[in-house]
């Protein structure tokens, strides 16, 4: 998978709120904050990614740990919920991603996508999360019980 | 000499043991930088360093029809700009390595 990076866009609106840290915020605040930002809002969407217990070997999952470029990353998410927001017309999104070390079943991602409608609000949250997966300089461990893997992309994930 | 900032992420900061380091490489490109300024800092390293990033052919970089080294698929970013291997590096650059991403929430 190509990986595409751009930062020649200029963000007309600093109404974005991304974190990438060793700990998310709690959940409802950031609902609430959100709710906030428009009395336009008629839809709230949210993505909660957590980790499973299971690597895609079926070997039984210790821990994973995320590694990111931060400040690339943060602009990278900028950039992809600016364009979900003339693609689709949303009205506002957040995005946490936890870095370090992280407990199976313990939540790793939140992206929350304000909209008018369900419709787009939808489609932009899984086109949202796709480019997060593809384009975000976030890098993922997985700790088995069997080993630790660098998970790069699904076509040529190596064994350490 | 002026001084370059290279950073690494994930397998090669594993690999190499360190996030970051700096090296005098004013002038010199990219390629040489990957090719030759870094291995030569971590010789023990060298050969795993030269498997990971770059495509090889019985043990030696693949080397395009324009003579630069193949990259896998590794990014290189300088001050957080994708760059080609030819670029030339300046004081106060920052280099960053970045091997491929793909978290799997969306696995099938």
């Amino acid at each position: 998978m190509e990986m595409k990076w751009r930062f020649s866009h200029q963000l007309e609106e600093d109404i974005l709120k991304i974190k990438i840290a060793n700990n998310l915020s709690n959940l409802n605040e950031l609902i609430d904050e959100i709710k906030k930002t428009s009395d336009e809002i008629g839809a709230i969407t949210i993505f909660i990614g957590v980790v499973r217990g299971k690597s895609r070997g079926g070997e039984k999952v210790l821990r994973l740990e995320y590694e990111a470029y931060e400040k690339v990353a943060v602009k990278s998410l900028e950039n992809i919920i600016s364009d979900l927001k003339s693609k689709y017309g949303i009205l506002d999104a957040i995005v946490e991603h936890k870095t370090s070390s992280a407990e199976v079943g313990e939540n790793v991602v939140y992206a929350i996508v304000a909209s008018k409608h369900r419709e787009e609000g939808f489609k932009s949250l899984i086109e949202l999360i796709e480019r997060l997966k593809h384009e975000v300089p976030i890098w993922k461990k997985e700790v088995t019980e069997k080993g630790s893997y660098w998970i790069e992309n699904i076509q040529e994930e190596k064994k350490k | 000499m002026a001084k370059v900032r290279v950073k690494y992420f994930g397998r090669l900061r594993e690999l190499l043991g360190i996030k970051e380091e700096e090296y005098d490489a004013y002038g010199i490109t990219v390629a040489d930088l990957l090719l030759k300024y870094v291995p030569e800092r971590h010789r023990n390293k060298s050969k795993e360093w030269m498997e990971t990033i770059f495509m090889t052919v019985r043990d030696e970089v693949a080397i395009s029809k324009d003579g630069l080294p193949i990259l896998k698929n590794y990014i290189v970013l300088v001050n957080g700009r994708n760059v080609k291997l030819t670029y030339r590096l300046e004081n106060g650059d920052e280099v960053a390595i970045l091997p491929p991403v793909g978290g799997g929430y969306f696995e099938n």
